[in-house]
């Protein structure tokens, strides 16, 4: 953090005078606070498929897939990873990382491969 | 944020009564744009609002410091996302902006859970925000990924040192430092007069214990002799006042009296000696033949034999005992004087020996945690289900439950319908266990006996422990050293970033930000090859995550690879990358047409929050008319 934001105090006053409906007016004690919409709901509430597709909106200009072939890395160690353990699902390099990933407890395994978004999830 | 801004600002009116500038990511929903508004119209009590794109106000403002033209490419990368805008005549041209889902925050993460994985008993040193420091201060990007990774994984000087070395505050623990003479003295004076204490204990207890039983002794041969005296009438009654029944009970109790008393003082007991005579009492019946005896002495014949095959049997077992001692013993001996003569080679032949255990044990191992995995994967692979059965016992197992299963055929199973058909399980589960924990013990047992030898004799022996533990556990057996205490950032440092570039690395199928030039160009509307290489030679970078460093060599490298050979490409950083939207935006709303752009309260009221759908912010504000009037283009 930058210093001058630490040192200035961080704490507001209750009560500011250029608001209309104050905080405390909004969220009375014991409330619920405010539930911020997740960016999903956001997206399906614009409805953007009854507007023509060329105008460009949040969705239209989210880039497509990469056209390059998938770069190969180990999982533990970061080098280039030639093979795949099928027991286990994940990139090695070389013989000693494989014996590192043997001997790995199941929710390391998970967590390794949640790194790569290929973790198996169970809802 | 906004509270803390007026705040800060010194507002204290009673509404806001200045316009508001705001910038935005590049076609925001207009979900967010309306909330936004109403807060500030409704909460605060504003007059106008503009929303602009802050990767615009960015351009603009280095492009009035002659950083880059009127036609250029923006690549921001900000925190969550990273954009690549084209701008031609100094507008955005949104039509052909390009947005991956990979920024900072993602870079960070990713380098947080690496360390935590490789480091998992420094998990609590590994805040974001320490993580975020390391990233800004120690991360940069490769210009070639698989060449500096080659480097790494060869173990190249040049990767030495790249690699840097976190040092964890770490107090060594305090050495046990060997005892001085005087502690030793002191110990044992104490341990002394430990004893001594002890020992007079025990003779106090004896000393009473003795008074005790020599008043015992001396009541009931008092009371004894008061029953010889008196008649038979008397007897019961004498005996009523005390506890016993009979005079042969008391004459049994005095007898117990004085051998436990002859035991207190330390006599030798006589019990030994009257074993032999009551053993031949006890005994008396056994080798008097059956038909001889009555009922009861035949009851009492058959726990007399009993008895004595009992006591022959420990008899027996302590002999061994002693044998095996003696012979232990006898073999440390042979031992100590082999050992006396040839040192070295006694050692070696340790050494050897210890080593062929070890590797037996670790295979055993290894047969069992490669069974107990296949188990529990439910592998349908072949190959490793033959690995599976290879184990004897389990090769008995699997013959066990095939017959039982054959057995009842005839396509009905009447497996369970019958208890005995339950043994099956019984005799199985012996077998495995039997085999899983009586073979590993014996060897094991000697493995560590001979581990424990050579850590005696040779100093220089170092035993591995053969816990198999994880790579999570360090060994627990050496104190800890200053080395548990570093986090190495050698790989990580570049792999990091370079999810910037590969979001695949993460599991995010997008393209990264090289390609993401290309495919921002590709879309342009209006295409002309000037156009393009106008474009192309004026490539500005913003956002906070482009100030690693490596970030412009890497960019150029990627883009040459995208565009026809010869093309000119520059890239420019900016000058301040994270303040500059900020910068340009301040000198944008400073601009006197600025209230023009804005849409004011009435507007909003009357209009509603869907025409702000269409509000877009003219970037360039020019001082002719014509642009005055097409400045809210609807």
């Amino acid at each position: 953090m930058e210093p001058e934001v630490v040192e200035a105090e961080l704490v507001l006053p209750t009560h500011m005078k250029f608001k209309k409906i104050q905080m405390y007016e909004k969220y009375p004690k014991g409330q619920a606070r405010v539930r911020w919409k997740h960016l999903k709901q956001i997206i399906q509430a614009e409805n953007y498929q009854n507007y023509p597709p060329d105008v460009p909106n949040y969705v239209n200009i989210e880039s497509p897939p990469s056209m390059r072939p998938c770069k190969r890395i180990c999982d533990v160690t970061g080098y280039e990873a030639p093979y795949f353990d099928p027991r286990t699902k994940l990139r090695y390099a070389n013989a000693e990382v494989f014996k590192v990933i043997r001997s790995l407890p199941n929710d390391y395994v998970q967590r390794y491969l949640a790194l790569r978004n290929a973790a198996v999830v169970l809802r | 944020i906004l509270d803390f801004g007026f705040d800060r600002l010194g507002a204290d009116q009673s509404q806001i009564n200045h316009p508001v500038l705001i910038t935005e990511c590049a076609c925001n929903p207009v979900q967010s744009r309306s909330k936004m508004a109403e807060l500030l119209f409704e909460s605060y009590g504003v007059p106008s609002v503009a929303f602009g794109v802050d990767a615009a106000f960015s351009y603009k403002y280095n492009q009035q410091l002659g950083i880059c033209s009127n036609d250029g490419l923006a690549i921001c990368s900000g925190f969550n996302t990273s954009h690549v805008i084209p701008f031609l005549n100094g507008e955005p041209v949104y039509d052909a902006c390009c947005r991956t889902n990979v920024g900072g925050y993602h870079v960070t993460d990713y380098l947080k859970q690496l360390l935590s994985l490789k480091y998992p008993h420094h998990m609590s040193k590994l805040t974001w925000e320490k993580v975020e420091d390391l990233k800004m201060e120690h991360c940069y990007i490769a210009p070639d990924y698989a060449a500096e990774v080659r480097l790494f994984q060869k173990g190249d000087k040049k990767a030495e040192e790249k690699t840097r070395c976190w040092q964890l505050p770490w107090t060594p623990s305090p050495m046990e430092e060997a005892p001085s003479e005087e502690e030793i003295a002191r110990k044992a004076a104490l341990k002394e007069k430990q004893g001594q204490r002890l020992r007079e204990m025990a003779e106090a207890k004896r000393s009473n214990r003795i008074n005790d039983l020599e008043n015992e002794i001396r009541d009931l041969e008092m009371l004894l002799q008061r029953l010889r005296h008196a008649t038979e009438n008397d007897i019961p009654l004498i005996l009523a006042k005390t506890v016993y029944i009979s005079k042969h009970d008391v004459e049994s109790a005095l007898a117990k009296a004085t051998q436990s008393l002859r035991k207190a003082k330390g006599e030798p007991v006589e019990s030994v000696e009257k074993m032999d005579p009551s053993s031949t009492e006890k005994y008396n019946l056994i080798n008097v033949p059956d038909e001889m005896l009555t009922p009861e002495q035949l009851k009492q014949k058959r726990k007399q034999l009993f008895i004595k095959s009992t006591s022959e049997a420990r008899q027996l077992k302590k002999q061994k005992q002693v044998e095996e001692e003696l012979e232990r013993e006898r073999q440390r001996k042979l031992e100590e004087e082999r050992r006396l003569e040839n040192p070295e080679r006694y050692l070696e032949e340790l050494h050897a020996k210890h080593r062929d255990l070890s590797e037996k044990v670790e295979q055993r191992k290894k047969l069992k945690t490669n069974g107990g995995h296949t188990n529990g994967n439910h592998n349908a692979s072949g190959g490793v289900g033959r690995g599976e059965r290879l184990n004897p016992s389990q090769r008995e197992r699997m013959r066990l439950l095939t017959t039982a299963a054959f057995d009842r055929g005839k396509g009905e199973d009447t497996f369970g319908a019958k208890d005995e058909d339950w043994q099956l399980y019984k005799l199985m589960s012996k077998d495995n266990d039997d085999d899983d924990d009586d073979k590993p013990d014996p060897d094991e047992a000697e493995l560590a006996r001979i581990s424990s030898r050579l850590q005696e004799i040779d100093p220089t022996f170092i035993f591995k422990s053969e816990s198999g533990s994880s790579s999570a556990e360090p060994p627990r057996f050496r104190p800890l050293t200053k080395e548990d205490f570093q986090i190495i950032l050698g790989v990580e440092r570049f792999r990091c970033p370079e999810i910037l570039f590969n979001p695949n690395l993460i599991g995010i199928d997008q393209a990264g930000l090289d390609e993401m030039a290309g495919i921002s160009i590709r879309r342009l509307p209006s295409k002309g090859q000037g156009l393009e290489e106008k474009i192309t030679s004026s490539i500005l970078l913003i956002g906070g995550s482009c100030l690693f460093p490596g970030m412009s060599e890497r960019l150029e490298a990627g883009i040459r690879m995208t565009r026809p050979c010869g093309t000119p490409i520059k890239i420019y950083e900016a000058s301040d990358p994270i303040l500059d939207a900020w910068r340009g935006a301040s000198t944008y709303a400073a601009a006197m047409q600025f209230p023009q752009q804005t849409f004011s309260r009435m507007d909003y009221y009357e209009k509603g929050e869907d025409w702000l759908r269409s509000y877009e912010l003219r970037a360039s504000i020019d001082e002719t008319v014509d642009t005055i009037a097409a400045a809210l283009h609807i």
